[in-house]
This record gives structure tokens, sequence and C-alpha cells, in this order.
């Protein structure tokens, strides 16, 4: 008995100071991110009490609701762009040969770049003057599809997904190998006895075995594209005129542009209230598949 | 979710740190002035600027601060070079926790007066009427912008000329296009770069202050006139949804659907753009007095192609049209903190940064200013001595956004952007209103 207590209190111990620096430089942010949410504040002078003033103003702003509609689109684009293509190239580059090494390492180098780098570099491509992507098309005589990529608003919010799909499809690929590589072998034998191979052993077997993983990769992807920003500031600003705005690229402009302090805070406190909602969701419908 | 939260709470974590580390120079410095009386005590000066570029200008300041910490051995000095991009935001961050530095950078109109609303600052006229030659010497207008209820905060080390009409004199020449002095001429020479597959005028509207800053202020003027822009400000008497402002904004929308911008205007920065035009790419470019600055890199040979004017008249406008947008911009403002030979060193420092001397050093790195100077030919660009002498024979008129409440300059420069995406006028006029109505009575 006092050997496990005394440990557990030496754990407590040795964590304390991790939990101080988190509940003081996470926690207590958060909080009073929440209650500045009350204010009217510019962020000096008197700050104004106005309840939910602030919600009640956002919930009405229309800005709000399309940015809102471009998270939303880049979840969907993670959840059937990064996740699938992340689990093929997983399963064609198991082995470890030096092609395959030298694919996995192509696949991954964009998660090495910063993602300032990343924007600048697909701001070029998508060009519409001298990027790669326009001179692309009309070299194969498709001028007809040539167009200002990051400037028209109806394709816009697309455009800027794919460099954000792209660079964060990596992390996922080392998930999805580590997981099909602790399948263990007698399973691979089982299913080769059983006289299942190919697409039948891919179906029945494999998936299954990492299907819990996907669950995994599912929530994180789902965090990732929610605090999308970097990319999108480097690339577009959130403009022109809004039309590629994301939650946090709002609650930055609203804090820091036009120096509404209260509004931005409440801002960030409906993104916490979002993502939540979005992940007791997704947990509730992965709990149904496992059932 | 932790990254989540993290994420959404940047702003006050940021604002946290900054307090905490604000706050220990702040106390520092208040105990200091307390012990001042003691002889041979430093007075501690904290001075935050946002001339930390590696630009002819911002090392002409940078020197200017040295000299002052050389030859001013009792004040113990630290200033704090803050780039540019962010300066505005780290000033309202340490605002928002009451703990200013002693002297500090603002710009002329609503940000100072930000600061005077929430009681942040003291005048500085004091220190302007024990120099009379040095204020005499400021150009029209020059306090407008910082002088509030008859009280100056700042004296301005810049003038902001947001519109010079810069155009590529070679390029007019090989197309036979004579330099536009009225609308319709300027409509003729779009259609004819365009003709010759020559963008008609180079724009980088990316941070989009930009086409509001450099192109509508100084058209909207020509429509509306002065007068009613500052009514419109004040919501006295004069709305932005008024049918004058409607039609300056169709004047912007006739040069987007005649193509003299870009397809792509929205999304490359005011850099790109200047380099488009400094290339040849472009035929004219509508900027301020920092392409000056920015093109003051260039060889001599490219920018003796380049020419200066204003934007041509419009047709039965109200306003002056020899002008351009600009007035009073940055200048070193003091705390309202700052007591005693704190106060004392504070405005010997503004007098040192921002004396004639300064001034005339300022202007001769390529930089437009408030101020009555000769400048050395030799030692400026033949661009920039173009646009002094030029300054010198036009009419200024207010830059929007230095007006406008924060949130209004939002709603015309998100406006603009849609205007070139397809927008209405109307609608872009009426949220500007709306904006600027709810900022003054919220």
């Amino acid at each position: 008995m006092p050997t496990p207590l005394r440990s557990r209190g030496f754990i407590a111990a040795a964590l304390l100071p991790a939990l101080i620096v988190f509940i003081l430089f996470a926690i207590v942010p958060i909080l009073w991110s929440v209650y500045y949410g009350f204010f009217q504040w510019k962020g000096m002078g008197q700050p104004k009490f106005i309840g939910f003033g602030n919600y009640s103003a956002m919930l009405q702003d229309p800005v709000f609701w399309r940015a809102l509609k471009n998270n939303l689109i880049l979840v969907v684009s993670a959840i059937a762009g990064q996740i699938p293509i992340a689990l093929v190239g997983a399963l064609l580059l198991t082995a470890n040969g030096w092609f395959n090494r030298l694919i996995r390492s192509a696949l991954f180098m964009p998660m090495v770049l910063s993602t300032v780098v990343i924007g600048m570099i697909w701001g070029y491509i998508y060009n519409s003057q001298f990027g790669l992507l326009n001179e692309a098309l009309s070299l194969l005589g498709l001028e007809s599809w040539t167009r200002a990529w990051l400037s028209d608003p109806k394709i816009n919010m697309y455009a800027v997904s794919i460099p954000i799909n792209w660079s964060n499809i990596g992390p996922y690929l080392i998930i999805f190998i580590a997981a099909l590589q602790n399948i263990s072998s007698e399973i691979h034998d089982a299913a080769a006895i059983d006289g299942a191979s190919g697409w039948r052993k891919l179906r029945s077997v494999t998936l299954p075995m990492v299907w819990s993983t996907v669950v995994v990769t599912l929530v994180l992807c789902i965090a990732g594209s929610l605090k999308a920003f970097d990319h999108v500031i480097v690339m577009t600003g959130g403009g022109p005129a809004k039309s590629t705005e994301l939650l946090a690229t709002y609650m930055y402009n609203n804090t820091f542009a036009v120096y509404r302090y209260g509004y931005g805070s409440a801002v960030s406190t409906m993104i916490i209230v979002i993502s939540l909602l979005l992940i007791a969701l997704n947990l509730l419908v992965t709990r149904r598949k496992n059932g | 979710m932790r990254n989540i939260s993290k994420l959404g709470i940047a702003a006050v974590t940021a604002m946290t740190l900054l307090t905490a580390c604000s706050g220990g120079t702040n106390n520092e410095a208040s105990s200091k002035n307390g012990e001042g009386a003691d002889a041979g005590k430093k007075t501690k000066l904290t001075v935050w600027h946002n001339f930390a570029g590696d630009d002819a200008r911002a090392k002409t300041v940078r020197a200017k601060i040295e000299e002052f910490a050389a030859s001013h051995p009792d004040v113990e000095l630290d200033a704090q070079a803050i780039p540019p991009d962010g300066y505005r935001q780290r000033l309202s961050t340490v605002a928002a926790a009451d703990e200013m530095p002693d002297v500090f950078l603002s710009y002329s109109g609503s940000h100072i007066k930000g600061f005077q609303e929430s009681g942040l600052v003291q005048p500085i006229n004091e220190l302007l009427d024990s120099k009379q030659e040095w204020k005499d010497n400021f150009l029209p207008g020059a306090f407008d912008g910082s002088t509030i209820d008859g009280s100056t905060y700042l004296a301005p080390l810049a003038m902001s000329a947001t519109s010079f009409l810069y155009y590529n004199a070679d390029l007019f020449k090989q197309n036979n296009v004579a330099v536009p002095k009225t609308w319709d001429e300027l409509m003729a020479a779009v259609a004819a770069f365009n003709k010759a597959g020559i963008t008609p005028i180079a724009l980088g509207n990316k941070a989009p202050w930009v086409a509001q800053s450099t192109i509508l202020g100084s058209l909207a003027d020509r429509v509306t006139g002065t007068e009613w822009f500052k009514k419109a400000v004040a919501q006295d008497g004069a709305s932005f949804a008024d049918p004058q402002f409607v039609e300056a904004l169709g004047y912007f929308k006739q040069l987007v659907d005649a193509n003299a911008f870009a397809k792509d205007a929205n999304t490359i920065d005011n850099t790109q753009a200047e380099q488009y035009f400094v290339q040849g790419k472009a035929a004219m470019m509508v900027s301020g007095a920092w392409t000056l600055t920015n093109l003051a890199a260039t060889s001599e040979d490219e920018l003796k192609k380049i020419d200066i004017t204003v934007l041509p008249s419009v047709p039965g406008g109200k306003g002056e049209a020899n002008t351009i947008t600009g007035g009073a911009g940055a200048g070193f403002a003091l705390s309202k903190k700052a007591e005693g030979d704190k106060k004392q060193a504070a405005l010997d420092f503004i007098y040192a940064v921002s004396g004639p001397e300064t001034q005339k050093a300022i202007a001769e790195s390529n930089s437009m200013i408030m101020y009555k100077t000769e400048v050395d030919q030799s030692k400026v660009t033949s661009l920039y001595y173009k646009a002094f002498e030029l300054v010198k024979t036009i009419g200024i008129t207010p830059v929007y956004d230095a007006y406008l409440s924060a949130e209004a300059a939002e709603a015309i420069n998100n406006g603009l952007q849609e205007l070139m995406m397809g927008g209405k006028p109307e609608t872009v006029a009426q949220n500007l209103q709306d904006a600027q109505a709810r900022s003054l009575n919220p």
C-alpha cells in the first residue's frame, strides 16, 4: 500500500509545475476571454457591460455565418480529403523499400515547411498573371479554365482548402502506417489460410483492425480544421470582401483590426462552443458505429 | 481542443504576457521617478516607435534616438523599435492594461484621438510654445489631426500623402496616350492600355485599405467636396448613403468595369503592385508617399521613366481637383503618467527626434514631411524631388481612414473589394453609413 500511494504523491508533485503553467496560460485566459465577451470594449478605456449583446450581434452578422460555413467547408474537405488519401497512401506504402520511403518523405514534406512558406508558395501557384496553375492550364490548351483562383469568391474557398489539406496529410499518413504495422502477422496468416486476399482482405480484415485509429484521426481533423488560420491569413487575409473569412480570422480581424476586444473575446468563446459541439457529435456518431 | 482554445484566446494570452512585462518596467519606472529628486539618480524613459526597418527613414530616426541617448547621460533611455505590422496591436494591448510607455509613436487622426478620449496622453503645447520657430515652420494643417479641444498631442514626423498618380512616361509615349487630366481622358487611357496588353493601373489591395486610402479618398473628395465628408464623418447633416457618395463609388466601379485593375488586384499586396509598375507591366499606379521610399532602392534609370501627378478631375465635382489626400502622419505622443523629471526628459526627447534637424534628415531619406525645409537635391532620388516639388503646388484633402472610426474604415475597405467583385455602390455606401453611425452612437 505505501509504495503506490507514495508514487501517486510523487506523480502528483511531478505534474504540478506543468499543471500550474497550463492553468495559468491556458485555462485562466479562456476564463478571462469568456468574461470580456460580455463587455463592449475598445481595448482601452472603461469596458461597458452588455450581457449577451456581443453574442446576439454575432448571430446577426452575415460575416460570422459565412466564416462558420467556410470552416465547415474545411472540415468536410479535410474528412473527405486528408483521411482517405492518407489511408490509401499508408496501404500502398507500408513496405520499406527505397521507393516507398522516398514517396513517404515526399508526402510528409509539407508538414515540415512553415505554414507561412506554404501559403506564399501556393499564393504564387494560384497567381492569375504568372501563376504555375494558370500557366500549366494554358500549356494544355485549357485557357478557358484559367482564372483568378484566390479572387473569385465562387471558388476561392475551395482553392484555399487544397493547400491546407495537402500540408496536413503527412501526420495522418504516419499514424495510419503505424496502425497498419501494428496488425499482428498471425491475423494476416489466418486470413491467408481462410483464402482471403486483395480487396476482400482489405475490407474484412485490415480496415476493421485500423478503424479505431480512423476515429481518432476524425477528431484531429475536425479540431485542426476549426483552428485553421495561418494558411488563410497568408494567402488571402480572409478576403477579398470576407469571402475566405474563417472563425479564427474573423476573431483576429475584429480584435486587432477593428479594436472590438469584447466582441473578439465573444467570438473566441463561440469557437470553443462550436468545436465542443462538433466533437460531441463526432463521439456520438462513432459510438453508434462501435455499438 | 486544447489547440483550438489556445488559438481562441491567443489575444488574451498575449495581453496577459504583455501586461506582465510592461507592468514590470512601469512600476520600476515610477519608483525611479519617485526618487527623482535625489541627485545623481538617472531618469528612466521608455519609448516605443516603429522605425524598426532597414529603410533610410527608419535608420535616420534610429540614429537621432541614439544621438539623444548619448548626449543625455542623465536619462536611462529604453527605446523599443517594434515592426510596423504589429505596432498598433502592441500599443493597443498595453493601452488595454493601462501600461503605456512614456513616449510613443502615434498617428494623427482617430488613433491619437482614441488615446486622448481614454485619458492616456497629455498635450505637448508646452514644448511647442517654448520653441516658437520650430512650431511655426510646420505646414498649415500639420496639427489638425492631433489637436483636440485646443490642445495638441503630437508633432508630426511625416506627411501621409496617400494618392499620387505615378505613371510610366515611356509607356504613355510609346502608346501615344495623353497623361489624363480629366475623367474621360483617364478612361481613354485605360482603354488604350488594355488594348496594348498593358495593365492600366497597378493595384495591390490584398490588405484592403489600399484602394480606399489611395484611390477612393481622393476620387470621392473631388465628387463630394471636403465639407460634405467632414459632415458625414460627424453624422451631422450628411450621410454616406447620400447620392453624391454613391456617385463617387460609381466612379471607382467604372474603373473596375473598364478592367483598369488586374484581375487579382485583391490578392496581391502593395509591394508586388509596385514591382509590376516599376517593371513596366502597368502604366499607372495610384499610391502614397511610401512608394517613393520603397522605390528609392530601384535604379535611377528605371526611376527616370516614372513621373508623378494628381488624379484627374471629375465632371461636375464639388471638390477641388488639384489635390491629393494626405495630412499629418505619425509623431511622438506623451503618456499622461509622465511627470516631473521624466516629463522634462520626455519633452527633450520629442524635440530631439522631431526638431528641425531630424525633419530635414527625414526629408533627405526620401520621405515626405509636414515641415518647411529645403532638401539637397543630390541626396534624394529624382522621383522624390518631383513629388516634393509637386506637393508645394497642390491642396491636401482628408484621408478617409484617418477620420472614419475603425469599424467604418473596415466597412469601406471591404466594400471596395466587394465592388471589385461585382457589388453595388448603394449597398457599400449603406454599409459604411451603418458602421459609422453605429460607432458614434453605440
